[in-house]
């Protein structure tokens, strides 16, 4: 049974940031786009900011000033591939689409923002509502703890932001104040029953009047980040005008409430410019003419369902999700289209024995060209009209470089503009 | 071989988005939520029998599995352990009666009448919540008086048959039987009206309502005797089915939740439709006759969770699309509450209610002239808690092509 | 430095050591036992969980299947509520020849291991995931057995009689006076402080390094080698059996449903040093193979972790004999006043977890007639049950999950996989102060599930930070040790979908927390 496809329609995998960014933007430019996923993706996992490059591997203050040097040590790697103006580009149109709440910052400073665990990470891009947290104001910072919250220590976070290293000299004095508010008979509230609760003026007042008298006169107030879901940036300007302190926000363990919002809202912008999306139905297959995928399969409840595909943008995610995979033969493929993947070199483990090492297998995934299209060991484009997107591709360690956010963000975003590209 | 929905708890990575997804979880603390109920207590369940009552308390409405990034059968998972609770522990007797809708739609139609005053009456349900354990505000369908049945019976004799035309096996299910056999009848004229052949064997239950009452072995012989009901007249007609919590059984869940490996439950699976998806499909061939009347209507659609379970997109929104001058807003909620019978229990109404009010709260919002909707029992709830009209999609469809009973 | 008098020493925190000294302790003997790391964390701590019924050792070493048929009965008895009644298959795969299972049949009647055989029809029923081209089963008593659980009754059994069980203390000198082994001298390796410990009775019950201890107090070599075998656990219960293969004892020919997860086994390679046991990528392979031998389709289910334990073996070897398992798992106890002359020192070694007890009788028989020869001082630890199997209630699989059931809104859930409570883990710190979470997790099965540790390494040390009063170093260093312990026994099996559970880990510690620049604050 057909898909019902429209004509020249792009087919876009995957509902993390790249997949909805690509999606969006595709849209916009008035393609006619289906988003095809089969669960909901990373965006419920990440902490919310657009972190773009933090480690390279020495702390990075500057992202314009650093991305050259580092692309240029690294040539295999997607910001390289893309280019650096598109991450610049990348962000500023994401800027122009969030409001819930707004997003700030740019390529010129990373903000140096406090984790879950009180460790100052770079961030090139965050929500208003995390900015306020930068360490390089240095004074003092009360970090709240809230009750039944299990996945936020403020005495790990103060603990560790007093001695965090701010670009000056800045002196940090941070402590925990723990607030006491109604539980309602539960022992375990998750971030997300938290930003529900926020969402209601009567909890933001019972929690502003806990806080006001607790506070000293410079300090700054971190909370973990349940600021609302509806309309957090309304939450967190009335929770500071109440307590009369700046706020800010510092992401948890999943659920993430910020990536919650980020996702709902490019859903809804998707939804709006007329995407149709469909989640739950995994991309199981694709047909292929040549070196052009003609559509792809999902798994529907009564059998496969044909989608037609003038472009795909394959933005399946990486080891965690899926989009690669490994089986116990240690065999590693790309399962949606079968396009190769780089490899580990012989006799190589795949695996260091140290935690923090560098581990041979990270930095594998599908290889492209500067139009991220696919390409197989020699270089040669596997499918014209395909784009590959986000933790798929190689030659990245996002996670050590704190680099996640921004590649997925610029190239969904060079993705779209490179079909685009394509038509004219 | 070992069981492969149980085996699919080692998909999880524990990433929390079936919790975040969970509608019940959400409004209540008795429910742990599907990540808990799932793929991690599985890991504690013996073949037989499973310590955890709070199983009970998942709605069965299929959003957790839906958007598991893994692949995890959480909701299916949930299912079959709810089922080995009820086998350790019994089922109530209104489990039984609410879970077998032919046996009650049967019994109740010839005093329709009166059976529907007495559930009209606010004594008589306080007595009935009582006893039965059935929620005096719960809401509940009005009988019709007549079956569905009969009528097609009659139409069938009138309507020559076509032997080059297109042809399906209407699957209309037990609402549209004995509750709303209009919607049947409109199904009909408007699946003629594009030239199809609408073929209607006698049938029975699916079973769906057994199986999420934990009655598996009842469940099974309801689904493999309305295979038979289906198949009786030969041939690989598509089905068409206007309930889409219904055509699930068909499709996939009689597979996963039951554990039926049948290859004519398979073959019958693979061609069965939702009414709206094999309109949309008629469309998508150019075979879909688009001359729909204005309609200047405002209206939300729901999908219902199992609509979603079918994985096959939003048909009816595309269809309804196709209407000019219809205003078709989207619900943003994702449970009505009612998820087949679990709101209608007692000690469930007050969830199934809290779990539906951000739907209800779009409704009071936005006035629609309509609600749509492709599940009975989900029509019923929001009419019941809003007092909006409600009606299937294509009952949308058959006023836009002018037509009437 | 401190200086403790008592009458029994035991060295070596592991079953056996544990078993020493409960029954000496019982036996009215002034008691300490000191470890050097927690107890457990050695052999005892590493092995499969199998409560033998003796069949695997029927053909090949009649004395180990007797003293495990008559053990396995008496510990159902003694310490029920840390064994869970599986039962056990042997299977005949289509590898095996069906003929040894008569001579398995005669070994076990003569034996004395109960044993009945199964039409296959009826196993696969019981087992579905097994291969279904099995030619012959039968059923035996075999069991899985909570090792830690284990371990930590007896000590607090011993406890109660009043014994000292020391944890991480390392012995770094034997005292000897003359000829005779007075005591030793130990360091609290988490404080650096140092306590002599003076005995009457040294009891060297140190497993796979006994002989290293024994070379200590300055013995002739007591030969004793780590036969390293390396384990894998796969992330549910394939089986809720025990599934043997009924055959030799050869590799990775057994798969035990332990707790919530299954462990197939196992390898059998001698090595130098019990400190050393490193995992290859080719055992690895070969425990897969093995286990889709005895399960088609094991190579699809979810391996959660690979460690390696060393047995102790001890007998007599010629070289060149590669293979380690040829020496008998039956024990050995040494008397060294005998054998070298030496006084106030005995070696108990070899032998396996289910014949602990018997090898602790055996030792503190010795022990007795030695210090207090002429008085009878029966051992009742046949009889006695450990604490918490008052009850004789054996184990069950899903006593944790209806634990929770009655606390499901009144306490948090650290642990979600193994379904630990915050309750719980603040009570085991009570009791048990520790600001090691490899401890915790012990202790508790804290990080032993599906997320090896993804979502509670981080709950555990802030619970730890802020109960334990931690300072910040300490508490940054109880995660970062957790991590690595955690990725030590991940990182050789990492396919599938634990390797999507292990990225999605290194996005949370690393890409989200940024854990690898927490600050030390020794160099600011």
């Amino acid at each position: 049974m057909s898909g019902n496809g429209r004509d020249g329609e792009v087919v876009v995998i995957g509902i993390g940031l790249a997949g909805l960014v690509a999606g969006l933007r595709l849209a916009e430019a008035g393609r006619s786009v289906r988003l095809l996923a089969k669960g909901v993706g990373s965006t419920h996992l990440s902490g919310g900011t657009v972190d773009v490059l933090g480690y390279a591997p020495a702390r990075v203050l500057c992202p314009a000033g650093a991305l050259p040097e580092f692309v240029a040590a690294h040539p295999d790697h997607p910001y390289a591939r893309i280019g650096t103006e598109v991450v610049g580009a990348a962000i500023e149109w994401l800027k122009g689409r969030m409001d819930n709440p707004r997003y700030v910052g740019d390529l010129s400073r990373n903000f140096l923002l406090p984790t879950a665990l009180g460790v100052a990470k770079p961030s090139a891009v965050a929500p208003q509502t995390m900015a306020g947290g930068d360490v390089t104001r240095g004074g003092g910072f009360a970090i709240v703890g809230l009750p039944g919250l299990k996945d936020f220590y403020p005495g790990m976070v103060a603990g560790n932001l007093a001695s965090a290293v701010g670009v000056a000299g800045e002196v940090i004095e941070a402590r925990p104040v723990e607030v006491d508010v109604a539980l309602d008979g539960r022992a375990d509230v998750g971030p997300l029953a938290y930003a529900g609760r926020l969402d209601d003026p009567a909890f933001r007042a019972q929690l502003a009047a806990r806080l006001k008298g607790r506070l000293g006169e410079d300090e700054v107030v971190g909370m973990p980040a349940v600021l609302g879901l509806a309309d957090a940036e309304q939450v967190w300007e009335e929770l500071e005008a109440r307590i009369g302190r700046p706020v800010f926000e510092i992401p948890t363990l999943p659920p993430s409430v910020p990536g919650i919002r980020l996702y709902r809202s490019l859903l809804g912008a998707l939804r709006r410019a007329g995407v149709r999306v469909a989640i739950g139905g995994e991309v199981v297959g694709a047909e292929i003419d040549g070196t052009r995928v003609t559509g792809v399969y999902t798994d529907a409840a009564n059998g496969a369902r044909f989608h037609p595909a003038a472009g795909v943008v394959l933005a399946s995610g990486g080891w965690a999700a899926g989009g690669l995979e490994m089986d116990s033969h240690w065999g590693l493929r790309e399962p949606i289209l079968g396009l190769p993947v780089t490899a580990v070199p012989e006799g190589v483990p795949r695996f260091r024995p140290g935690y923090f090492d560098h581990h041979p297998l990270a930095r594998t995934g599908v290889a492209v060209d500067g139009s991220l299209r696919p390409v197989d060991g020699d270089g040669r484009v596997v499918f014209t009209n395909v784009r590959v997107a986000g933790a798929t591709l190689a030659g990245a360690e996002p996670w050590k470089e704190k680099s996640g956010d921004g590649l997925s963000l610029s190239t969904g975003y060079h993705a779209a503009m490179s079909l685009l590209a394509e038509e004219g | 071989m070992e069981d492969l929905i149980r085996a699919s708890l080692d998909h999880c990575v524990k990433c929390t988005i079936c919790e975040t997804a969970c509608p019940v979880a959400k409004v209540t603390p008795l429910f742990p939520g599907p990540k808990y109920e799932g793929p991690q207590a599985e890991r504690f369940r013996q073949p037989t029998g499973t310590a955890d009552a709070s199983v009970d308390y998942c709605s069965g409405c299929g959003i957790c599995t839906q958007v598991c990034p893994q692949g995890v059968k959480v909701a299916e998972i949930n299912s079959r352990a709810r089922a080995r609770y009820k086998d350790e522990n019994g089922v109530r007797a209104r489990d039984r009666i609410v879970a077998r809708p032919g046996v009650t739609g049967r019994l109740g139609t010839p005093v329709a009448p009166l059976v529907n005053r007495v559930m009209a009456n606010g004594a008589a349900r306080r007595v009935i919540e009582k006893t039965i354990g059935i929620h005096h505000a719960a809401a509940v369908p009005t009988y019709a008086g007549h079956s569905f049945q009969r009528w097609a019976k009659l139409h069938q004799r009138r309507v020559p048959s076509r032997p080059d035309a297109r042809s399906v096996i209407f699957f209309h299910g037990c609402s549209v039987n004995w509750f709303e056999p209009d919607l049947g009848r409109k199904v009909v004229a408007v699946l003629e009206r594009n030239g199809v052949e609408v073929k209607m064997p006698r049938q029975g239950c699916c079973g769906l309502p057994l199986q999420s009452n934990g009655l598996f072995d009842d469940a099974r012989r309801a689904l493999g005797r309305l295979m038979r009901e289906l198949t009786a007249g030969g041939g690989d007609d598509p089905v068409v089915a206007s309930s889409t919590s219904c055509g699930l059984m068909l499709k996939r869940e009689g597979r996963e939740i039951l554990g039926l490996e049948d290859d004519a439950l398979s073959a019958l699976g693979a061609r069965t439709f939702d009414v709206c998806e094999y309109l949309l499909d008629l469309h998508d061939r150019g075979l879909l006759d688009t001359g729909f009347q204005p309609l200047a209507m405002t209206v939300i659609y729901h999908a219902a969770c199992q609509q979603r379970g079918h994985a096959m997109g939003t048909p009816a929104l595309d269809l309804l699309r196709l209407v000019p001058e219809l205003q078709v807003i989207q619900s943003d909620a994702d449970c009505c509450g009612m998820a087949g019978t679990y709101g209608i229990k007692k000690e469930k109404y007050d969830i199934g209610m809290a779990v539906g009010e951000r739907l209800f709260a779009q409704v009071r919002r936005v006035k629609p002239d309509a609600v749509a909707c492709d599940g009975e029992t989900c029509r019923w709830q929001i009419t019941e808690a809003t007092s909006q009209a409600s009606l299937h999609p294509v009952e949308l469809l058959f006023r836009a092509y002018g037509l009437e009973l | 430095m401190q200086t403790v008098e008592t009458e029994v020493l035991v060295v070596g925190g592991g079953a056996t050591g544990v078993g020493v000294a409960r029954d000496a302790a019982m036996r009215g003997f002034a008691t300490v036992l000191v470890e050097r790391k927690d107890l457990a964390e050695g052999t005892t701590g590493r092995y499969h969980g199998l409560l033998h019924s003796g069949g695997r050792y029927a053909v090949k070493d009649p004395r180990a299947a007797r003293e495990c048929a008559a053990e396995n009965v008496i510990l159902r008895r003694v310490a029920a509520d840390c064994i869970e009644d599986t039962g056990g298959l042997f299977v005949a795969t289509p590898w095996d020849d069906p003929d040894f299972g008569d001579r398995f049949l005669a070994g076990c009647a003569a034996t004395g291991v109960p044993v009945e055989e199964m039409e296959v029809a009826e196993a696969l029923k019981r087992e579905p995931a097994v291969n279904p081209g099995i030619t012959r089963a039968f059923l035996v008593a075999d069991a899985s057995m909570d090792s830690w659980k284990l371990v930590w009754a007896c000590a607090r059994s011993a406890e109660q009689h009043g014994a000292s069980i020391l944890t991480y203390r390392q012995v770094t000198d034997v005292l000897r006076a003359g000829d005779e082994v007075a005591g030793v001298v130990v360091v609290d390796s988490r404080t650096g402080e140092q306590t002599t410990i003076h005995a009457r009775m040294t009891v060297n019950a140190t497993g796979a390094w006994a002989g290293k201890l024994a070379g200590l107090a300055g013995c002739r070599p007591v030969d004793v080698i780590p036969g390293k075998g390396i384990m894998i656990a796969m992330n549910h219960r394939i089986v809720n059996t025990v599934v043997n293969r009924c055959t030799m004892p050869s590799d990775g020919d057994i798969i035990v449903p332990i707790r919530t997860v299954s462990v197939v086994g196992t390898t059998d390679s001698p090595v130098i040093d019990p400190d050393q046991l490193e995992v290859t990528q080719a055992e690895v392979d070969h425990m897969l193979d093995e286990g889709e031998k005895l399960v088609p389709g094991f190579r699809q289910a979810r391996a959660l972790r690979v460690w390696a334990g060393a047995r102790p073996l001890f007998g007599d070897r010629s070289p060149g004999d590669d293979d380690t398992r040829d020496i008998t798992r039956a024990h050995a106890l040494i008397d060294h006043a005998e054998r070298d002359g030496i006084t106030g020192f005995v070696t108990i070694t070899g032998g396996k977890a289910t014949t602990f007890r018997l090898m602790a009788e055996e030792t503190v028989d010795l022990v007795a007639r030695t210090l207090d020869p002429g008085n009878e001082r029966p051992c009742r630890t046949a009889v006695e049950l450990l604490p918490d199997s008052q009850s004789e209630a054996y184990y069950s699989v899903g006593s944790r999950l209806a634990q929770r059931e009655a606390h499901l809104q009144d306490d948090q859930l650290v642990c979600e996989c193994e379904l630990v409570s915050r309750r719980d883990l603040e009570e085991t710190l009570a009791r048990r102060p520790t600001a090691n979470i490899d401890d915790v997790r012990r202790a508790l099965r804290l990080g032993m599930g599906p997320c090896q540790g993804g979502f509670c390494t981080y709950r555990a040390t802030g619970i730890l930070h802020r109960q334990e009063r931690l300072d910040q170093s300490t508490a940054n260093g109880a995660l970062l040790d957790f991590l690595q312990e955690r990725w030590k026994g991940v990182h050789p099996i990492l396919y599938g979908d634990q390797l999507r559970q292990a990225r999605l880990d290194d996005w949370l510690y690393q890409g989200l927390m940024d854990v690898e620049h927490l600050p030390d604050p020794a160099h600011p």
